[in-house]
């Protein structure tokens, strides 16, 4: 195997084996998965529900747990072991995201599963949800990165979380506050955008806006993320 | 021999102190090199400059003939081991496995896991879970951490504060083995038992500058004051001259059967320390 994929692979299964244990950050899977099951036994066909769902899923599981993935190992004093080990920063941030990335995917799937949302073009839908979750871990590194304790980044998330949730609702409202207008292009907005041009039969051809829209989202996310790092690694 | 280390007039001064004034000195290869001084006088800010953990704030230094800074790269990272006061584990895991994710991070089998546990007395605890471990425990598994991959230059701080006498006589084992295997350890320090036991050659640091730079038993030499401590059957201590004069009041005192024991009165380096810094090491 090459070295370098064994180096984050490495990193991955130290994750995977340390987060099966913490049950404060695991126990929140079942957050959206709880709401999922509540809306699908309910009969909810709302697409801003299903997204809501998909959008709190994003800043609970990728966000947060990323957060206080990092966060752990920065109050631990073991991000500054794995820093000053032959692992180059692309290794260390891959591997570090690795858990979050898979447990959100799995996540999203059950989510859909139990609300039983059945999208007209499930690639579009997939490959939207794909480029989201790499935006949200990039959210959930940064936070993890500028606070100094598990106990800081939950709070820190906090706005984070109640922000990409529930401001895709704040475009409803923009006919009557223009500047809410901004909101649109957030990258849970064009999320729940593009969930309704699919379900009024969108395909790439008519969704590659709203999908460049979130990659430049996650581009820009996660340029701020090596440069924080690259930052961290040096003591003041 | 070749220098490994070299730091030329390195200052470093956070906010309105100073942790480092102009200090220079070497460390060859294969040498074990003690940076001693009482807490706060600069000995981990000296360590995290040449491992690129912080910048300078003046001067140069340079690890494996490159800047220091440099050290941050891949291929200089492999060649070093570090053990400071912010290195962690992972509470959540065992020993093992703690150890198994830095051999896969340096490439080494994991058979190497067997001998570092050896080296720092804790055969038969791997899979014991990091937060059941007393905090001796975990300094020795942060130590074999830091060895693991028998590195080339191994950067020690304060690597038995933890630990009783029998681990740290256990650590002082391996750090012998390292460096009989070729690894140049720099050691910092507060123990002067411990620099003497294991160091070439020593520096004093004191309120961020070097003091003194010599090998142990030159120091000893340079302080001592060729007397002979000498009790008495009596309960009594008498010092005598090593030369003949003193030889001949030891011929007296022996042939009366009143001598108890007789001791060198060498200084310890702690001695040394106190004379030449005016402080405590504590």
């Amino acid at each position: 195997m090459n070295q370098s994929i064994k180096r984050t692979m490495a990193i991955f299964q130290k994750d995977y084996k340390d987060f099966t244990k913490n049950l404060y950050v695991s126990s929140m899977i079942f957050l959206p998965l709880f709401l999922a099951a509540f809306y699908g036994r309910m009969g909810v066909q709302s697409l801003d529900m299903v997204f809501m769902v998909f959008n709190l899923t994003l800043t609970v599981i990728a966000a947060f747990t990323q957060s206080a993935l990092i966060a752990e190992e920065k109050e631990k004093n073991t991000l500054r072991g794995l820093m000053l080990s032959p692992a180059g920063t692309g290794e260390i941030l891959i591997g570090k995201s690795l858990v979050s990335f898979l447990i959100s995917a799995i996540v999203l799937i059950f989510s859909a599963f139990l609300i039983g949302y059945q999208p007209e073009n499930a690639l579009l839908i997939v490959a939207a949800l794909f480029v989201s979750i790499l935006f949200y871990l990039g959210i959930g590194t940064l936070l993890g990165l500028i606070t100094r304790s598990v106990m800081e980044a939950s709070v820190a998330i906090l706005p984070v979380l109640l922000f990409f949730s529930f401001s895709s609702f704040a475009v409803q409202l923009s006919d009557e506050y223009p500047i809410l207008k901004v909101a649109e292009y957030l990258p849970n907005s064009q999320l729940v955008d593009l969930g309704y041009a699919v379900q009024n039969g969108a395909g790439f051809g008519d969704g590659w806006a709203a999908l460049l829209i979130i990659t430049a989202w996650t581009i820009g996310v996660s340029a701020l993320v090596v440069a924080v790092y690259q930052k961290k690694m040096v003591d003041k | 021999m070749e220098n490994i280390i070299e730091v030329k007039r390195l200052a470093k001064i956070f906010g309105n102190e100073t942790a480092l004034k102009d200090i220079s000195f070497e460390v060859k290869k294969g040498e074990t090199f003690g940076f001693l001084g009482p807490s706060g006088s600069g000995k981990t800010t000296t360590i995290k400059i040449l491992t690129a953990q912080l910048r300078e704030t003046d001067g140069e230094a340079y690890v494996f003939g490159v800047p220091a800074e440099q050290i941050k790269q891949n291929h200089y990272r492999r060649r070093i081991g570090v053990l400071t006061d912010n290195s962690g584990l992972y509470s959540r895991l065992s020993i093992w496995d703690n150890l198994k994710l830095y051999c896969d991070l340096y490439d080494v089998p994991a058979t190497r896991i067997e001998e570092v546990i050896e080296m720092v007395n804790l055969k038969g605890e791997e899979k014991k879970k990091v937060s059941a471990l007393s905090k001796g425990m975990l300094q020795r598994v942060i130590l074999a951490r830091s060895f693991l991959h028998k590195p080339e230059l191994l950067f020690l701080d304060e690597p038995t504060s933890a630990l009783d006498p029998v681990n740290s006589r256990h650590i002082y084992r391996g750090l012998e083995k390292l460096k009989s295997e070729g690894t140049t350890i720099f050691l910092t320090t507060h123990d002067m038992n411990e620099a003497e036991l294991l160091c070439d050659r020593v520096a004093f640091l004191n309120n961020g500058t070097i003091q003194l730079l010599e090998e142990p038993k030159v120091l000893k030499k340079k302080f001592g004051n060729d007397m002979l401590k000498v009790e008495l059957t009596d309960g009594t201590e008498v010092m005598i001259e090593k030369g003949p004069k003193g030889a001949q009041q030891l011929f007296e005192y022996m042939n009366v059967n009143k001598v108890a024991g007789i001791q060198s009165n060498e200084p310890t380096l702690g001695d040394i320390f106190i004379e030449v810094t005016g402080r405590k090491l504590s």
